[in-house]
């Protein structure tokens, strides 16, 4: 099978020919770097994503704390997450990298805020 | 009249790379004025990864990128205004600036322009139609949810493939909404390719290429827009006009940079970029006004911007130890398929960044800088794309001797 794909890891958006079948990739071209391959890999069998989103935060001088996942998730939980950011509420203060969901859904990855929240005076 | 070596103004991407960049550099006397409650500019709602590959080689999301640049302002203790407007600067580099504490003038040895771009409207491309509510900009939508915690609407349709519109489109379909499709005029897409991959293709969302928006109708709240196919210039066919219903619809149809101040202080545009015209080192018509940033030419990765702040920097580093004397700059001249160049002008003091955009989508396309003899250096892009800027560096040996440079987009 031949297919076209775009690397979404960097703006480089390198568009990658692969031809593949059920033994895995016979050929590759296109990719300017070798993280490509690996990219190619994943999307075939099971496409990657890094999930990044935002929760409630209460008395803080933002009203959400951004928030993401620490490494790419597969993309068929993105919207499984983001379904989770909504029932969470915090209280501010909220410090960048802060965990905010150890472990989530079983993944053995950590959603964690993006955004520093101070307490509002 | 308060005396400053450096006055920036906004604190957002560019900005605050230039206060960085200009301490790291030795100047202590700087100050950066932002109108709004908080430092970071448009980074601050740009929620989603993939900033700092170039510079940090690391994906950050927006708010982290600003982070590590606030982070330095702080420990640098580099003064800032917050919530301040500059309302009027002179090109004797006086600057009116007013906030709650009233109205204060300043005279600056040198300025930073970082006011950053806005967004193209709805009045700007003309829709007719009915004016109810529901129709938001990209960026305007962006800071509604990811802010504010408002959400813009249920069914939405995009005109426009910016990269926020992508973004945004990927960002209302995981917040619940049903986005039906995103329209884009020209025969290829405006955004990143990898904005298209991940933002649209991973949630099926259809784009019609060649397709715009003719009419919006709704009495209080959007109900439905015509939308319809356009022929090679750009014009609607009629027959093609088909309704489709939704509650909002979302523009991302392009930025313009915001350079109001700019004019006010007498400095010549670029009409190609919408920035000021500027040397090698972002130094505007007006010696000592300096511009990066958005304000400058609108980019499409961070990165760049905060590496065209630090050329920045080194630019009024030189001003403010009189090593730029104003001299007869060269014309740099823009040659085929190419929509811009900057810089417009230079000395060919110093090895110099490049930063351009091609005209249209192509293949197999060779850069080259010539002078009135030869070719000083060419490139060869396996592909070319107007949503991504070129950056070339040529540096003195290769810039030496010329007394004039022509840019060319050959097959």
């Amino acid at each position: 099978m031949k297919r076209e794909f775009i690397c979404i890891l960097c703006p480089n958006s390198c568009r990658i020919t692969t031809e593949y079948d059920n033994n895995g990739i016979k050929k590759i071209e296109g990719a300017q770097c070798k993280k490509g391959k690996e990219f190619i890999n994943n999307e075939i069998e099971n496409p990657l994503r890094i999930f990044t989103g935002s929760v409630l935060c209460e008395g803080g001088d933002y009203r959400l704390v951004s928030v993401k996942t620490t490494k790419s998730i597969l993309k068929k939980y993105m919207k499984q997450i983001a379904l989770k950011t909504h029932q969470i509420k915090l209280k501010a203060p909220v410090e960048i990298g802060q965990v905010i969901v150890p472990n989530i859904m079983g993944l053995d990855i950590n959603l964690v805020a993006t955004r520093r929240v101070r307490k509002f005076h | 009249m308060i005396k400053k070596d450096v006055v920036i103004i906004g604190g957002g991407a560019a900005g605050l790379a230039a206060a960085v960049s200009c301490r790291e550099k030795g100047i202590e006397d700087i100050l950066i004025i932002e109108r709004e409650s908080a430092l970071g500019g448009i980074l601050k709602q740009c929620i989603h990864d993939g900033f700092g590959l170039i510079k940090f080689q690391h994906s950050y999301t927006g708010p982290e990128y600003a982070h590590k640049y606030v982070d330095q302002v702080e420990k640098q203790k580099i003064p800032y205004f917050l919530d301040s407007m500059v309302i009027d600067i002179t090109n004797q580099k006086v600057l009116t600036v007013v906030n709650k504490s009233g109205l204060k003038k300043y005279k600056a040895k040198s300025i930073i322009l970082a006011m950053g771009c806005r967004e193209r409207t709805r009045g700007a491309i003309g829709i007719p139609g009915s004016r109810p509510a529901g129709i938001y900009t990209a960026g305007v939508a962006q800071n509604l949810i990811n802010i504010h915690n408002y959400m813009i609407g249920k069914e939405v349709v995009i005109l426009g493939s910016g990269d926020i519109g992508l973004i945004m489109a990927r960002r209302l379909i995981l917040e619940g909404a049903t986005v039906k499709m995103v329209l884009e005029l020209l025969p290829y897409g405006s955004g990143l390719p990898r904005n298209f991959n991940q933002c649209l293709f991973d949630y099926d969302i259809p784009l019609y290429l060649n397709h715009t928006v003719v009419n919006i109708r709704g009495d209080q709240r959007v109900e439905s827009i015509t939308m319809a196919k356009v022929d090679a210039r750009g014009e609607a066919i009629p027959s093609t006009c088909k309704d489709v219903s939704c509650d909002t619809l979302m523009l991302s149809v392009g930025l313009i940079p915001e350079n109001e101040l700019t004019k006010m202080a007498g400095i010549k545009l670029d009409p190609l970029t919408g920035g000021a015209l500027v040397d090698e080192y972002g130094q505007t018509t007006v010696n000592g006004i300096f511009a990066c940033g958005n304000v400058l030419q609108v980019h499409d990765i961070v990165d760049n911007v905060s590496l065209e702040a630090e050329y920045v920097a080194c630019g009024v580093e030189k001003y403010l130890s009189s090593f730029l004397k104003p001299k007869n700059d060269i014309c740099i001249e823009l040659g085929e398929g190419l929509q811009y160049v900057l810089p417009q002008r230079m000395q060919f003091l110093d090895d110099t960044v490049f930063s351009l955009r091609v005209s249209k989508p192509g293949q197999k396309k060779k850069l080259v800088f010539k002078n009135d003899k030869s070719i000083i250096k060419q490139k060869t892009f396996l592909r070319v794309n107007p949503a991504e800027m070129i950056r070339i560096k040529l540096t003195t040996q290769e810039l030496s001797g010329t007394n004039g440079l022509k840019v060319d987009l050959e097959s």
